[in-house]
């Protein structure tokens, strides 16, 4: 018979009083994703239901249902510590292991885990109402993140403040410029310090002066034994906040390993596919 | 098969990964869940009501306003149509449009259960039944602003009112509620899954309106108004009118609702545990 170990085993009260141990980790076992893509006839009831009752031509046309496998076999270990950058290229699957490590999509095949409270920057506009201040919003977004607008209400104040916008904070969110709004929507989302922190590209878009604060701040609790996970396109910035990093093509992990390799075999896949390319368009003029 | 392993940052070991819940246990997970966080969707469905009155000087009692005055039109107009008195019309026509509200706006409503939220259910994970409950408690806030009209409707036609029977408005309301959280994620679910479902249910919706018995007396059906009170949706505007009105509910009124909600909540649970995980790919 096999053995089963309880993953989610508690760790001693007085360990973690002591902050002896802090138990974090994410953990991917042959993920596969599959998106089912809607559209004209199979979003249709009444189709659906004609096609079950006359079979034939009807029923492939009502369930023309066409499947995006958007991660294939996809097996990751992140632990406490580690500070992982996805790359790839555009449609790589790297948004969708976003989803997948924040909760959002559970794996169409295959087994996730994981242990630690998540913190997820996929999107700015998640719980922003565009008519409320800044100063509002950050209990509104607090709200969606789990915490209690009574507890948020009283960082809120330090959450202003690191966001550095000033008057800014006490005026509606839609006249914030995109930059002033990652601002806002960092600070909010890491004034608990969260044990896995997930962020999606756009943090890119922010200023110098600003990232530069932002990565203090999750280095800070990164080595509080937490997990960041960045996907983005700017391997100069993967390398910055970086350690470790995972390649995503077409779906799958082509590497994993230490920052600087993978960007390495970034640089030689994106060459490669330029020599194709040139290739190509040789060949067809 | 080779076992599932995991490195336990723990202990330094690696450890075989438990098996994974069922899809029974992560359905009752989700429901639960939602209910642990009940400040969070009393909050947001007290916003979604403060938020859609915004601007407007009487704030949500413009609803209450909008239902007044559709009684009050109602009321002159039909109980002359069905040659009742306004005595006995009108406070019959107030009580089952008010519940009617309540049960049309779940039901149409609870078809954007999850196509309304997309935004949300795609970037955080909360449980889908958070949802669910934000819808129903926003529908229950309306009702409670509406409710007000019923008082002062008795009071101008002034009717024995049985005190003691206003407790049979208890086990209504939570059959209703429970109906209208099972209604909310079956329609969610079903029209998440097929847009064409929204519109369909709302033809319907109209059309119900007209055939149960709301602002018309069942009386008025004379012989044939068994029929009629077989009809699950006069079944939860009696079992809630009735004692309103100190009269006595339809006979199979309170069985007819009963089952129902327990078929019903069967029936979505069966939905909610086989297709929940697929919510977010669907919105």
């Amino acid at each position: 018979m096999r053995r089963v170990v309880c993953l989610l085993r508690q760790v001693p009260f007085s360990y973690r009083l002591l902050g002896l141990v802090s138990l974090s980790f994410l953990c991917l076992r042959n993920v596969c994703v599959d998106f089912p893509i809607y559209q004209g006839s199979s979003r249709s009831l009444k189709k659906a239901l004609l096609a079950t009752s006359t079979h034939g031509n009807l029923a492939r046309d009502a369930l023309d249902r066409i499947n995006i496998r958007a991660l294939s076999d996809v097996s990751i270990d992140i632990v406490n510590g580690d500070r992982v950058g996805l790359i790839g290229l555009n449609g790589a699957g790297k948004t969708t292991l976003l989803k997948v490590l924040a909760g959002v999509y559970e794996p169409t095949q295959g087994r996730f885990a994981s242990s630690g409270s998540v913190s997820s920057l996929l999107d700015i506009q998640v719980g922003l109402n565009p008519d409320a201040t800044g100063r509002e919003n950050i209990i509104l977004r607090g709200m969606y993140m789990g915490i209690h607008p009574r507890e948020m209400r009283s960082r809120a104040t330090e959450v202003a403040e690191f966001t550095e916008l000033g008057h800014y904070i006490d005026m509606p969110v839609r006249t914030y410029s995109a930059g002033m709004m990652i601002r806002l929507a960092f600070s909010i989302s890491t004034c608990i310090p969260p044990d896995i922190l997930i962020m999606d590209e756009w943090l890119t878009a922010g200023d110098a002066q600003f990232l530069e604060k932002a990565q203090r701040r999750v280095e800070d609790f990164v080595r509080g034994s937490s997990i960041l996970v960045l996907a983005s396109h700017s391997t100069e910035l993967v390398e910055r906040w970086c350690n470790r990093g995972i390649l995503l093509h077409q779906g799958r992990v082509i590497i994993t390993g230490p920052i600087k390799e993978v960007v390495a075999a970034y640089r030689r896949l994106i060459g490669g596919e330029a020599a194709q390319a040139a290739a190509q368009m040789a060949a067809a003029g | 098969m080779q076992p599932e392993t995991v490195f336990d940052a723990c202990t330094g070991q690696i450890v075989e990964l438990t098996e994974p819940p069922t899809r029974i246990g992560l359905a009752v997970t989700d429901l639960l869940e939602g209910m642990r966080k009940s400040w969070l969707w009393t909050t947001l469905a007290q916003q979604d009501v403060k938020l859609r009155y915004r601007g407007s000087i009487l704030g949500p009692f413009w609803q209450t306003l909008t239902t007044g005055a559709m009684i009050g039109g109602m009321g002159v107009i039909y109980s002359k149509l069905f040659r009742t008195e306004l005595y006995d019309y009108l406070p019959m026509l107030t009580v089952g449009l008010i519940f009617w509200t309540l049960i049309a706006g779940i039901v149409t409503e609870g078809c954007g259960t999850f196509i309304a939220v997309q935004g949300i259910i795609q970037q955080v994970k909360l449980p889908f039944s958070l949802h669910v409950y934000r819808l129903v408690y926003r529908n229950l806030l309306t009702l409670a602003h509406n409710f007000v009209i019923i008082p002062i409707v008795l009071l101008m036609y002034p009717h024995p009112i049985a005190w003691l029977r206003l407790i049979e408005l208890l086990p209504g309301l939570v059959l209703i509620t429970i109906t209208g959280i099972w209604v909310a994620i079956l329609l969610g679910m079903i029209s998440a899954r097929f847009r064409d479902v929204p519109p369909i249910v709302a033809s319907i919706v109209q059309v119900v309106f007209f055939v149960t018995p709301v602002m018309w007396p069942i009386q008025a059906l004379g012989s044939n108004a068994w029929w009629a009170q077989l009809n699950p949706f006069f079944a939860a505007i009696d079992v809630l009118r009735g004692p309103l009105l100190g009269q006595s509910t339809a006979p199979y009124s309170w069985s007819i609702l009963l089952v129902a909600t327990a078929l019903g909540c069967a029936a979505s649970f069966a939905f909610f545990a086989r297709f929940r995980s697929r919510i977010a790919f669907w919105v």
